[in-house]
């Protein structure tokens, strides 16, 4: 039995316990809830294009997983430097390798947590069409490949600076500014540079793939490729650098020094 | 000789700050080591680089003839009471110790959970949250966790602070059994009369250097001092 798999259920434990995960649950299900209601007014009134109110609910459903899931993730490694917890973990026989591995999945299961939130809604909105299976399908993917690679992120710098007020603000920091360009209009995004940082954005990426899916039909993962590939790119690179900071981490020891 | 643990010159700065400085030492197996110290002497971060928590600047550290960087056989032997003692306050008692045993691979550890809290007065509060356990109750936690995996070294940094006069006793008690089935006690106090009374060897050290290492017989000689509080006054240049 790997030892991550302690690691794992201690801190989906430590949520529960604290109704942490309840609390972002009840909150994701609010938001999904107000959000579906005026999608569907919308639609009823014609204002909205079934397809437009898809991709829209897609964007808003990766888009508050990412919100929750950085939020939280961002105190699951600094809570145990900060309430002194790491020094016990480290003298026990647990590797830094499944110690990131127990958090990584405690993170992703928040993720799956609230995708199961949204499923209804996703079901109930993309009814009467013939895109319910390419809807849940895709956000599916594509907001565990986001949440996979915003997690390594968080934990690289959660091991760096080892206090989650620091952590929380540069995670934050960092999905605010890739979330702003991607929200641009498509005439603002027409420049050639506004391109070339749209086609390395994940956000940008996972938006434009949904775009392609839901509104262009083109539903095939061949298709999505080039929407996907970008995202997985960046996935690698947030390991590298969470690679990096366990190395430093192992370096210095449990005093920054 | 059978030297359990072993340090080599070992040196640790904090940016400038120099808190452990070109120190050796060796503890032999069975010994209850008496590690003493002025306050800032570098105590606790020798404890750390010995236990592998910290890793030195130079110089080596063997653990039962391991090197202290080999975490796999090292972490099986050693027991540790550290200074910082943080503790999840949601878990209870039991949980606690579950959690430890889990990642030590305790095969049966209902029952060494059971005996452990029992040892250190536990039983009855096992399923209390530890949020609401007073500061000596967290401390006999932190002891039983330190000694879950059955330890050959343990290595203790002020085990019995916090505790009232009756707790003191049953951890001395505790901790003098354990030594006389030979387990290697590293224990690190303030309170001279416990390290007097427990301890077979005593080092002292102050200002990161090792200043005097022997028996409280050896140590009286070097130093013309009867008991232990002038001993150690007079090794560290108490004015």
């Amino acid at each position: 039995m790997k030892m991550f798999k302690y690691i794992w259920l201690k801190d989906l434990k430590a949520e529960l316990y604290t109704w942490k995960s309840l609390a972002w649950l009840l909150v994701t299900s609010m938001i999904f809830s107000v959000i579906a209601y005026l999608l569907l007014t919308n639609r009823e009134l014609s204002l909205l294009d079934h397809t437009e109110m898809l991709w829209l609910f897609g964007k808003i459903i990766i888009g508050s997983a990412l919100l929750v899931v950085v939020i939280d993730a961002s105190s699951l490694i600094t809570s145990e430097f900060e309430n002194e917890t790491i020094e016990d973990l480290i003298l026990t026989p647990l590797s830094v390798k499944d110690f990131v591995l127990g958090k990584l999945f405690a993170s992703l299961t928040l993720w799956l947590l609230v995708y199961t939130v949204a499923v209804p809604y996703m079901v109930v909105i993309s009814s009467g069409t013939k895109l319910m299976g390419a809807f849940l399908g895709y956000t599916a993917l594509l907001g565990t490949i986001a949440v996979l690679g915003f997690t390594m992120f968080v934990f690289a710098v959660s091991f760096f600076y080892r206090s989650l007020k620091n952590t929380l603000t540069t995670s934050l920091t960092l999905l605010l500014a890739l979330s702003i360009p991607a929200l641009f209009s498509t005439t603002l995004k027409n420049n050639a540079l506004a391109k070339i940082l749209g086609s390395i954005n994940p956000l940008d990426n996972i938006f434009s793939s949904l775009d392609n899916v839901l509104v262009d039909y083109k539903v095939s993962i061949a298709q999505n490729l080039t929407f996907i590939m970008p995202l997985v790119l960046f996935c690698v690179a947030m390991f590298v650098i969470l690679i990096f900071s366990t190395k430093v981490f192992k370096r210095r020891g449990i005093i920054k020094g | 000789m059978n030297e359990v643990i072993v340090a080599k010159n070992i040196s640790k700065s904090y940016r400038d700050i120099k808190a452990v400085d070109n120190l050796s030492l060796s503890v032999e197996k069975g010994d209850f080591f008496g590690f003493l110290g002025p306050n800032g002497a570098g105590k606790t971060t020798t404890i750390r680089m010995l236990a592998g928590v910290l890793n030195p600047d130079k110089g080596t550290i063997l653990i039962n003839n391991h090197d202290v960087k080999d975490k796999q056989n090292v972490s099986k032997v050693i027991g540790v009471l550290s200074e910082s003692r943080g503790f999840y306050d949601w878990m209870n008692g039991e949980e606690y110790l579950s959690f430890f045993a889990e990642l030590y691979g305790i095969a049966n550890k209902e029952q060494v959970i059971s005996s452990l809290l029992e040892k250190v007065g536990l039983a009855e509060r096992k399923h209390t949250a530890i949020g609401t356990y007073s500061r000596g109750m967290k401390q006999r936690l932190g002891l039983a966790k330190a000694l879950i995996n059955n330890p050959e070294i343990l290595f203790l940094d002020e085990p019995t602070i916090g505790l009232d006069p009756q707790g003191q006793e049953d951890i001395q008690k505790l901790l003098k059994t354990l030594n006389q089935r030979g387990v290697t006690i590293f224990y690190s106090s303030h309170l001279l009369h416990e390290v007097s009374y427990l301890c077979s060897v005593i080092a002292v050290i102050n200002e990161g250097r090792l200043v005097a290492k022997g028996t409280l017989n050896e140590l009286q000689d070097q130093t013309g001092s009867k008991d232990l509080k002038n001993i150690f006054f007079a090794l560290t240049n108490h004015k």
